[in-house]
């Protein structure tokens, strides 16, 4: 299994520093999906996740992190997802996972 | 002439508002109840939070006072329609009265539509209402008769969930999440009880210092997480899944009982109550009060008031207390003082 | 007799630039196709396939027999204008050749021909006046149906209508007056010249009558030259508007019929499909996105618009449940479904290899069988299906091997959904591997997701793949369930892509009947609605999910059936949200009626 950290281990502390961090992004995909604030962090996402049972991977946190301007790795990240939508079909806000995975590669990918 | 009230519902909101109506001399109420008996879905609980008072004693003596008071009570019988001059009974029989309070509580959340929880599917997962039952029975136990090892519940079933179309937040569910927990680690002692929450809502008087307790004295786990599906095992347990989210780690782990702590939900009467007499719902299903802040006991139509969880989640001691505004505001509407 | 005159130069030169680049497009499209599909074409040509495209050009290009079917009214509305015209071509040049013989005739020499012999000829051939103008009439009436349709388009037996590009306003204002144009140059001929039939005849003798003749013999050339120019801004707007499926519905059939099909991948031979849309519309009312949500810049037709002109956004082509209501109901028979899947591969494909890169080597299966036994993610949050299901082989004596019960890899269908069809491909080679591994005969899935992916794209030779509707059905006909039943009522609801997606329909009434009644729902089968919660549309939030979900069950609950039943666990749970526990998966109420 690839094991590159994308920087998401607990073992690395790290100051999400909300003024340095340039929120454009951020605000972009928050401006497209606004359902993604209603996220209580509940974690019904991340255990359900066919990939995240395989992977590293935490839709969460990932989110989470974009949503704070913390874009490194996330590209990367999302592109563990397979879009099976077990999530969506789970989340108590009823948020379009899967919508704001393919939101979140297409504002941070390269393509 | 005395005037007449019809009381929908003999639970703890219908005893106290007819024990209040009886006690201004002018008015006669009478409480329509579709059970046996007296008591609504207290009787189903074994103590109540946060004091660990038996329900048994609360509706006792409410009970004996709705007796001593001589207040009629029509018991198996059930409200089809009203308005505020009249109630029609499915029996056909129709109650002639000058006000009508509609005590008629909530609906207890189905947990068989989280069809991913297993709720009826595998042995060893129970709802809240099921162990209230087990320890009014005096009898816990796993499915085999066994004394659970390790026990996990589940908060927010049928709450805060879009899924099921329950928005609200059912309010009791976190303290009974609570209560139980101690209850089972005081049966028993040696068993690890993990409690999954997305928050915990500790909003009334000692709750906070129960929950504490709980965490201090019983050595109860607290994980902040909602459980996402459980499986059933080889031997009858359970395996849940769920995420760990303060440390952002998938988590995974088999208990001998899963518990869910179901919500509150609208009565399903409410719908056909409002149709009949023209009231309107809240958004959750509820029935919308006049006003949140100063007609909260009285709906928007003369002549019909509410008590209880009739208009949202509400403890026991906040529906008494209901019990009594509600009856006032009747009384003041018949113009008995 | 002399055949040009200075008005047939708007009609010469509109048709030789209509024609130059019809042609140019369709060389172009047939040079950049791939070469196994110029192969097919090559093998195809000599072939019966030839002949049965003649005969389908006749019914659908001219007759659309299809369209009859759909609405008899719009039916009659393209045949009288597309038959029509063509016959008044037809016939017109019969006309011609009664007349004149076999003298060469110019094509404008027959397009004006009325003009040309005005005066000329001593004996008028009275069938002709007579067919001629009952054929411009039939016409005519096509085109007074066009308008009222835009005018009422919910008297024409459609809701909406579709909404037009201006090059198509343009070439639509034309068409509109090509006929009343044609109609008052050769009444005017006629009142001047005499002749004409029962229509162009008797406005004539009428014409003459109120106006006179000087007044005529100033109409006279403006109106041929309004009629030339209404045709030549016709011919000249075609080939860039909608009109310009009149002439690729031909190629179209025959590249069809010589099994070309659109893929995953767009290619050229898409243009074919995607011009030949006539914007007609008929798309946008079995649309649910519509109805339920009043969305309505995202249908087939618009979508196959914007791809035309190069303008299509992810948000339109991400916004459709590909739930294949439009699809079934296509006159034209377009591929939509396929379309915007090579449409969003196109915007959303991300060959990267090293993508997935963890799935080398998991198995998380277990047990053993020749019966294979995939449930699918969404299955996972059913375990009543599960659980069934386990009852069912249990009963039949099939030994299972359970692929993914401890949490498998995804199918790649919603990956393939959503334009990300390398990624797809990966998920694909992954799960066929580990079928192969363990050596299973048949596969079995609850899920008709990965039901339609299995059969479409997986290449699983050697292994039947069965959704389980087909699987117990086959249990049942073979004698290895018994089951008891006759008591209960069920609806039966068609989940879009086992119905639609995989011709899949009887098997699941077959196994209800075993069991109960079958009440059907009014929207049934081929034409049945769908849940809301497709993974094709990533665009639609929770509550306008919700909102489709319910106007479903209210159908389903309208049949009055005790149990609404499925075989999709999405649907299930999407119409659950609604119809709480009166929603079961068909192999639930099967392993509730196995008596042993």
């Amino acid at each position: 299994m690839a094991t590159i950290n994308f920087g998401y281990s607990i073992n690395r502390p790290r100051l999400i520093d909300i003024d340095r961090n340039n929120l454009r992004k951020s605000d972009e995909i928050l401006l497209e999906m606004p359902e993604l604030q209603t996220c209580i962090g509940c974690g019904t996402c991340t255990a359900s996740c066919t990939a995240g049972n395989l992977t590293d991977f935490n839709f969460r946190k990932v989110h989470t992190l974009v949503r704070r301007g913390e874009y490194a790795g996330a590209y990367e990240e999302m592109n563990k997802c397979m879009l099976c939508g077990k999530c969506r079909l789970l989340c108590p806000r009823g948020i379009n996972t899967r919508g704001v995975v393919m939101l979140i590669k297409r504002k941070l990918g390269d393509f | 002439m005395k005037k007449r009230v019809a009381i929908i519902g003999g639970g703890v909101a219908g005893m106290q508002t007819a024990l209040r109506l009886k006690r201004t001399g002018g008015i006669e109420p009478v409480i329509i109840e579709r059970e046996e008996e007296l008591g609504g879905k207290v009787r189903n609980w074994h103590v109540l939070f946060p004091t660990f008072t038996p329900a048994g004693e609360v509706l006792g003596a409410l009970r004996s006072e709705v007796a001593a008071a001589g207040i009629e009570v029509l018991t198996g019988e059930e409200a089809e329609e009203f308005t505020d001059r009249s109630v029609k009974l499915r029996s056909e029989r129709t109650i002639e009265c000058d006000a009508v309070a509609l005590c008629s509580g909530f609906t207890l959340f189905d947990a068989t539509l989280k069809e991913e929880y297993g709720y009826g599917i595998y042995d060893n997962v129970y709802t809240s209402a099921d162990l209230e039952r087990m320890f009014s029975e005096g009898r816990v136990a796993m499915a085999d008769g066994s004394a659970p090892r390790r026990i996990a519940f589940l908060h927010c079933v049928g709450s805060r969930d879009e899924k099921v179309c329950q928005r609200h937040c059912s309010k009791v569910c976190c303290i009974t999440g609570v209560k139980q927990a101690i209850e089972m680690k005081r049966l028993f002692p040696t068993a690890d009880v993990f409690n999954f929450y997305m928050d915990i809502r500790m909003f009334g008087p000692g709750y906070e210092e129960l929950y504490r307790e709980a965490q201090q004295r019983y050595n109860i786990h607290f994980v902040r997480g909602r459980i996402s599906e459980a499986s059933p095992m080889m031997d009858g347990r359970v395996q849940i899944k769920s995420e760990d989210t303060l440390t952002g780690r998938p988590l995974r782990m088999s208990v001998d009982m899963l518990v869910l702590l179901i919500g509150m939900r609208a009565n399903d009467e409410n719908g056909r109550f409002a149709d009949k007499a023209g009231l309107t719902l809240a958004q959750s299903g509820f029935m919308q009060s006049r006003d949140l802040f100063l007609g909260n006991t009285e709906s928007p139509r003369p002549g019909i008031f509410y008590a209880g969880a009739v208009t949202a989640p509400k403890s026991i001691g906040e529906t008494l207390n209901e019990g009594f505004t509600a009856a006032d505001r009747i009384a003041e509407y018949l113009g008995v003082k | 007799m002399t055949f040009f005159a200075p008005f047939t130069i708007p009609f010469i030169v509109g048709a030789g630039i209509m024609f130059f680049v019809l042609a140019w497009k369709y060389i172009s499209w047939l040079r950049g196709l791939p070469k196994d599909d110029l192969k097919l074409i090559l093998r195809g040509i000599p072939t019966t396939a030839t002949l049965r495209s003649v005969w389908e050009v006749i019914r659908e290009s001219l007759l659309h027999v299809r369209i009859f079917r759909v609405n008899p009214v719009l039916g009659y509305m393209h045949t009288s204008l597309a038959f029509g015209w063509f016959l008044l071509i037809a016939v017109g040049w019969i006309e011609v050749v009664a007349y004149l013989g076999s003298e060469f005739v110019p094509l404008q020499g027959h397009v004006f021909f009325k003009y040309f012999a005005a005066g000329k000829i001593a004996n008028h051939i009275a069938f002709f006046d007579f067919a001629m103008d009952l054929l411009l009439a039939i016409v005519l009436s096509g085109v007074l149906l066009a308008w009222f349709k835009r005018l009422r388009s919910k008297a024409m037996g459609m809701r909406r209508t579709t909404k037009h590009t201006t090059g198509d306003r343009i070439a639509l204002s034309f068409l509109w007056f090509v006929f009343p144009l044609r109609l008052a140059a050769e009444s005017i001929t006629a009142a001047i010249y005499g002749g004409g039939g029962f229509l162009t005849g008797s406005i004539g003798k009428a014409l003459h009558n109120t106006l006179g003749t000087a007044v005529l013999e100033n109409l006279y050339e403006p109106s041929w030259w309004l009629y030339s120019c209404a045709l030549g801004g016709f011919f000249i707007a075609l080939p860039f508007s909608r009109y310009m499926h009149i002439f690729t519905e031909i190629p179209l059939i025959f590249l069809r019929n010589y099994k070309l099909r659109p893929t995953h991948k767009e290619s050229t031979y898409d243009n074919f499909e995607v011009q030949a849309c006539s914007r007609c519309g008929i798309c946008i009312d079995p649309c649910q996105l519509q109805s339920e949500l009043g969305i309505n810049n995202v249908q087939s037709v618009y979508f196959l618009r914007d791809r035309r002109y190069n303008m299509l956004s992810l948000s339109v082509a991400n916004d459709c449940l590909m739930c294949g209501r439009c699809e079934a109901k296509c006159p034209v028979g377009i591929n939509l479904n396929t379309l915007r899947l090579n449409s969003r591969d196109a915007m959303r494909n991300i060959p990267d290899e090293r993508r997935y890169g963890y799935l080398r080597g998991l198995d998380r299966s277990e047990g053993s069988g020749r019966v294979g036994y995939f449930a699918g993610c969404m299955t996972l949050l059913t375990p009543k299906t599960l659980n069934a299901m386990e009852r069912i082989f249990e009963s039949a004596g099939e030994e299972v091997w359970w692929a993914d019960r401890n949490g498998g890899v995804c199918c790649g269908r919603p990956l393939k959904l959503s334009g990300e069809t390398d990624s797809a491909h990966k998920m694909m080679a992954y799960n066929t591997e580990l079928f192969r591994k363990h050596g299973i005969t048949t596969l079995v899935t609850s899920c008709p997701i990965c039901l339609r992916v299995f059969r479409e794209d997986y290449d699983l030779d050697g292994i039947e793949v069965l959704h389980h509707s087909e699987y117990i059905a086959r249990l049942i006909n073979e004698g290895r369930l018994r089951l008891s039943g006759g008591k209960g009522t069920f609806t039966y609801h068609d989940p879009c892509e086992l119905g639609r997606g995989c011709g899949i329909y009887d098997a699941p009434r077959e196994v209800i009947e075993a069991v109960g009644t079958l009440m059907e729902a009014e929207h049934n089968r081929r034409d049945s609605l769908c849940c809301g919660s497709s993974l094709a549309n990533t665009v639609i939030n929770d509550s306008q999910q919700l909102k489709i979900a319910a106007s479903l069950t209210a159908e389903l609950d309208a049949t009055g059936a005790e149990t609404i039943v499925t075989s999709c666990p999405l649907c299930k749970r999407a119409i659950a949200r609604c119809a709480a526990d009166r929603v079961r998966d068909l192999s639930e109420i099967v392993a509730d009626a196995i008596t042993k």
